[in-house]
């Protein structure tokens, strides 16, 4: 099974389980829950079911493609079902099994991971989901997102693409997985990550990134005041992103680094905020 | 008769298990003895996924007579006696004869009653509110919600098996009605098991692969490495941490042995066995101490018939050792002193500053430390130590692996040459880890420990960071703890007042609370946790007490106190000496400070008293002073003869003021003398009130 028959597989399964399937987001995020297909639709009580393949932006992971397993940029498969339905552990199982893994012969364990991200406000409780001792995926009922309590709580599944198919394919080095038949990973994405380490270390303008980030922080102010949520957010995550990058070139100083993550909070929260008033009841 | 509950949920945290193993247990005790419902016995089990009670309880609650109370009697009886239609209407409607009414007694006067016997109410009917209650008022350290309710639990719950006496319990607990079936593993057998009783229960669950006894899969997983290792000649390094964890984590436990390539046998150890264990949850195997390219896992799994689950982990642990490699080869390309530069940038806490603050304060504290111990000679080393030992923070394998703090920056000091004093000093200086964890060997590691522990107390109660249950996020009884346990196993007798002024002082006015309040706060902290240690040594808490009431200042002579305290209660002289303290303190109490004057003497017992305790007190002193809290005590009862004497015969509160004035300053002094060991008037002796513990705080 290759790469391009795991997203195959995956959404057909989510489809299958009634998710509407997204297009990837055009903004880098680090994280599939990121985007607006997650953030703004946890937050209002309306049901929710949608399934994506979104690529995890995480400057400083970068390894100049020398790495068998660390990459800059890598794909998650994030699933959002809201309410969390009581079954959707066994249907997660089911999701495994259907990709063709055998699990009476392996170690399935849901192991204790609480996950936060403190840029978004957004916290959730569940595990890190092992097999064989492999990390591959992030299991989380969601609690709060955007500083808000969530109601009713949506489950979050992210699948690490890559990490699942060395696992498919019993290989060692990320480089060597199968796209497709016929494109490796490493014909994708090893000059992508070499450049790109290049980039994030050495090459990214310290002084274009911080205009950048200020310039999205005001337009998001901006935006915000004038209630254009959506577009406000989009700053928001063209701010993280700019942050991320002016750590990885190690720009960000101690005082800094608490400040520039608090100042995206409090535009992120102020956005869920009015989105949740304007939306009450719904 | 037999209670079976089972509550099936997802997957929960090895420490909510625990947690709620002794909740339980101490839950439907309490519940059940209020009901009036005999247990007889009752264990707590548990797996990842369930929550079990295994109890033997009586069939009911007892009979026992009760009193119906009905009108007052002035109501209920005419001046004649007779029943009036108030009285008779009582009867009636109890439908009780009216020869067994009778005159009831209560606070409120007297009324019309009778007594008839209660019918104990089935234990089943009890367990039918009983449960839910204890169910719905567990707690965890962390919870959530799930679905659409506001309800708050450890994980989703999916199931509520309640058995009594072989009938299902008529109870419900957050919508699940109990019933009597549960499911077996979640991938070797997911169908039902059914149980109407603990053994059909157990062995139907053994029969889907799992095992229901937390310690029995202990057991299985020492017994399946020691199988595994045997024809080895080798053994797991034992990780008692690591095998309470497994224990909770799996419901069937299948012991995996697996190796990696012995080219990475080059890592230090510490490296080794922390890749192995965090993340992966592998133990490490040696053989006549020697570590060998072996690993035990824990699999939670009916078999490993094709070997996935061995490969599968073998190359995890591959990747992970190679990053490590990667790690521990680029970390030497920049020696330590160069790294702690960087420390500027990493925050030790938003008021408290950075690492480099830190570690300017830890060389100042190290020194001071040095000076006051006598221990000149490792003075250079420690505060060579104390500039560098934060920087391992920075590198790469620190980084990946948080656990090896301190020993790395302590194997990259002693590669680049380091003389020992420095690298041990760094590589020890966050232990002990806990109460059960060693204190540094070497001396600068032990002063650098005490120095980086008292700064991030003092710095996190200054700024009024709360200490309080559950909730210690700067670790700060740790910290104290291994201040205390270093200072009494080495003997350390620095005053810690005076350390903390220190300490405040490298501060600055960083802290919010200030210095006199800060300095209490940290006195008080110290002070509870020398308590803790103390009884948890088997002293008795009177004793404990009583030695602690002069104040915490050097630490080991908390204990020398409460040591000589314990010595003098299995010796004849306790009660007199302890009736002697209690005599003096109690004629002082509440008496002004008065100077005594050999001129007022009057009685030859009092000049007596009074010169034998100028003999005694020089002689005591040299022994407080070195911290022989025994010996002092020895001397000091030397006073008893004299002071009886001087109890028969004089009369301490004398007409003339100033005459009574002398002698209750003769009584201070000796007072004062013996504070200088213990407030022996918290010591309990025999027969006398209050000789019940204190309630634990």
């Amino acid at each position: 099974m290759s790469v391009q028959d795991l997203v195959l597989g995956l959404h057909g399964f989510w489809a299958g389980q009634g998710c509407y399937l997204a297009p990837t987001y055009d903004i880098e995020v680090g994280a599939g829950t990121m985007t607006p297909d997650t953030f703004f639709r946890v937050l209002d009580r309306r049901p929710w079911r949608v399934g994506y393949v979104q690529p995890s932006r995480r400057p400083d992971d970068g390894r100049y493609g020398e790495n068998p397993n660390r990459v800059q940029k890598h794909f998650q498969y994030q699933v959002i079902v809201k309410p969390s339905p009581a079954a959707i552990q066994d249907v997660y199982v089911e999701s495994l099994r259907s990709l063709g893994v055998a699990l009476e012969d392996h170690d399935l364990r849901f192991d204790e991971d609480n996950w936060e991200s403190p840029t978004i406000g957004a916290w959730g409780v569940g595990w890190q989901v092992m097999l064989d001792g492999l990390e591959i995926t992030q299991f989380t009922y969601f609690q709060q997102c955007g500083g808000i309590d969530l109601s009713p709580v949506p489950v979050e599944i992210t699948y690490g693409l890559e990490r699942l198919e060395m696992f498919l394919e019993q290989k060692d080095d990320i480089y060597d997985l199968d796209w497709s038949g016929d494109v490796s990973y490493r014909d994708l994405r090893l000059r992508e990550e070499k450049e790109f380490s290049e980039y994030n270390f050495q090459a990214a303008s310290v002084a274009m990134l911080r205009q950048a980030f200020n310039a999205a922080q005001k337009e998001a102010g901006r935006l915000v005041a004038k209630g254009l949520l959506l577009p406000a957010y989009d700053m928001c995550l063209k701010c993280s992103h700019s942050f991320n990058l002016l750590d990885s070139r190690g720009a960000v100083s101690v005082t800094e680094r608490v400040k520039m993550i608090s100042q995206v909070r409090a535009l992120v929260n102020d956005i869920a905020r009015k989105y949740t008033a304007g939306r009450e009841g719904a | 008769m037999e209670l079976l509950l089972e509550l099936l949920t997802e997957e929960m945290p090895a420490s909510h298990i625990r947690s709620a193993r002794e909740q339980l247990e101490s839950g439907f005790r309490r519940e059940l003895d209020e009901a009036r419902v005999e247990v007889r016995s009752l264990r707590a089990l548990a797996t990842p996924r369930r929550l079990i009670v295994a109890a033997d309880l009586a069939e009911g609650q007892e009979d026992r007579e009760e009193t119906v109370t009905g009108p007052p009697l002035a109501v209920a009886k005419g001046p004649d006696g007779a029943l009036t239609r108030a009285g008779q209407g009582f009867a009636r409607s109890h439908g009780v004869d009216e020869s067994r009414l009778e005159a009831v007694s209560t606070p409120k006067g007297e009324y019309l009653g009778f007594r008839r016997l209660a019918k104990g109410t089935p234990t089943a009917e009890i367990l039918g509110t009983v449960v839910p209650r204890v169910l719905g008022a567990l707690s965890f350290p962390k919870m959530m919600r799930w679905g659409e309710s506001p309800f708050r639990f450890s994980r989703p719950i999916h199931g509520l098996l309640c058995v009594f006496g072989g009938r299902v319990v008529d109870t419900a607990f957050e919508g699940f009605a109990a019933a009597g079936a549960t499911v077996g593993h979640r991938i070797a057998a997911p169908g039902p098991v059914r149980a109407r009783t603990f053994e059909e229960y157990r062995d139907g669950l053994a029969r889907s692969f799992v095992v229901v006894d937390p310690e029995e899969r202990k057991k299985r997983i020492v017994a399946g490495a020691e199988a595994a290792l045997a024809p080895l000649a080798a053994r797991v390094y034992p990780d008692p941490g690591l095998l309470e964890d497994l224990a909770l984590n799996v419901e069937h436990p299948l012991v995996v042995l697996g190796s990696f390539p012995e080219a990475y046998l080059d890592l230090p150890l510490e490296v080794l066995a922390t890749a192995m264990r965090e993340g992966q949850k592998l133990f490490s195997v040696v053989r006549d101490g020697e570590q060998l390219a072996l690993f035990i896992g824990v699999a939670d799994a009916a078999a490993d018939a094709k070997g996935l689950i061995r490969r599968g982990n073998e190359r995890v642990l591959r990747a992970r050792l190679e990053d490590a490699r990667f790690f521990w080869a680029k970390d030497r390309e920049s020696p330590l002193a160069e790294r702690a530069a960087g420390l500027k940038d990493v925050l030790f806490q938003e008021k408290l500053g950075s690492y480099e603050d830190k570690a300017q304060r830890l060389r100042k504290i190290a020194a001071y430390l040095c000076d006051k111990i006598g221990a000149a000679d490792v003075k250079a080393p420690t505060v060579e130590a104390a500039a560098l030992c934060k920087a391992d923070l920075l590198t790469e394998m620190v980084k990946e692996f948080p656990g090896l703090q301190g020993r790395m920056g302590g194997l990259y000091a002693r590669l680049e040459g380091a003389p020992a004093a420095v690298h041990q000093a760094i590589y020890e200086h966050y232990q002990p880890a806990g109460l059960e964890d060693d204190p540094p060997a070497s001396l600068s590691g032990a002063v650098l420990a005490v120095a980086d522990k008292l700064d991030s107390v003092v710095g996190a109660l200054g700024i009024g960071l709360p200490v309080s249950g559950s909730s210690d996020p700067f670790g700060l009884r740790r910290n104290a703890l291994g201040v205390c346990k270093i200072a009494l196993e080495r003997k350390l007798r620095f005053s810690l007042p005076l350390v903390l002024d220190r300490v405040l002082a490298a501060y600055g006015d960083r802290l919010t609370l200030d210095r006199a309040a800060a300095k209490a706060a940290c006195l008080d902290f110290f002070s509870g946790r020398l308590r803790f240690i103390l009884e948890k040594r088997g002293f008795r808490y009177d004793l404990v007490a009583a030695a602690l009431a002069p104040g915490v200042d050097r630490i080991p002579d908390a204990l020398a106190r409460v040591e000589a305290l314990d010595a003098l209660k299995s010796s004849s002289q306790f009660e007199p000496f302890i009736l002697m303290a209690k005599r003096i303190n109690n004629i002082i109490k509440g008496t002004p400070a008065a100077k005594v004057n050999p001129d007022l003497f009057a009685e030859k017992e009092e000049r007596e008293l009074a010169s034998t305790l100028s003999i005694v007190s020089g002689n005591a002193q040299p022994m407080l002073a070195r911290g022989d809290f025994a010996r002092a005590q020895g001397i000091i009862f030397k006073l008893q003869p004299v002071l009886n004497a001087f109890f028969d015969k004089v009369l301490v509160m004398a007409e003339q003021k100033k005459v009574r004035q002398n002698r209750l300053g003769l009584l201070q002094s000796i007072s004062r003398m013996l504070l200088e060991i213990a407030d022996y008037s918290l010591v309990v002796i025999e027969g006398e009130k209050g000789a019940k513990p204190r309630a634990a705080r």
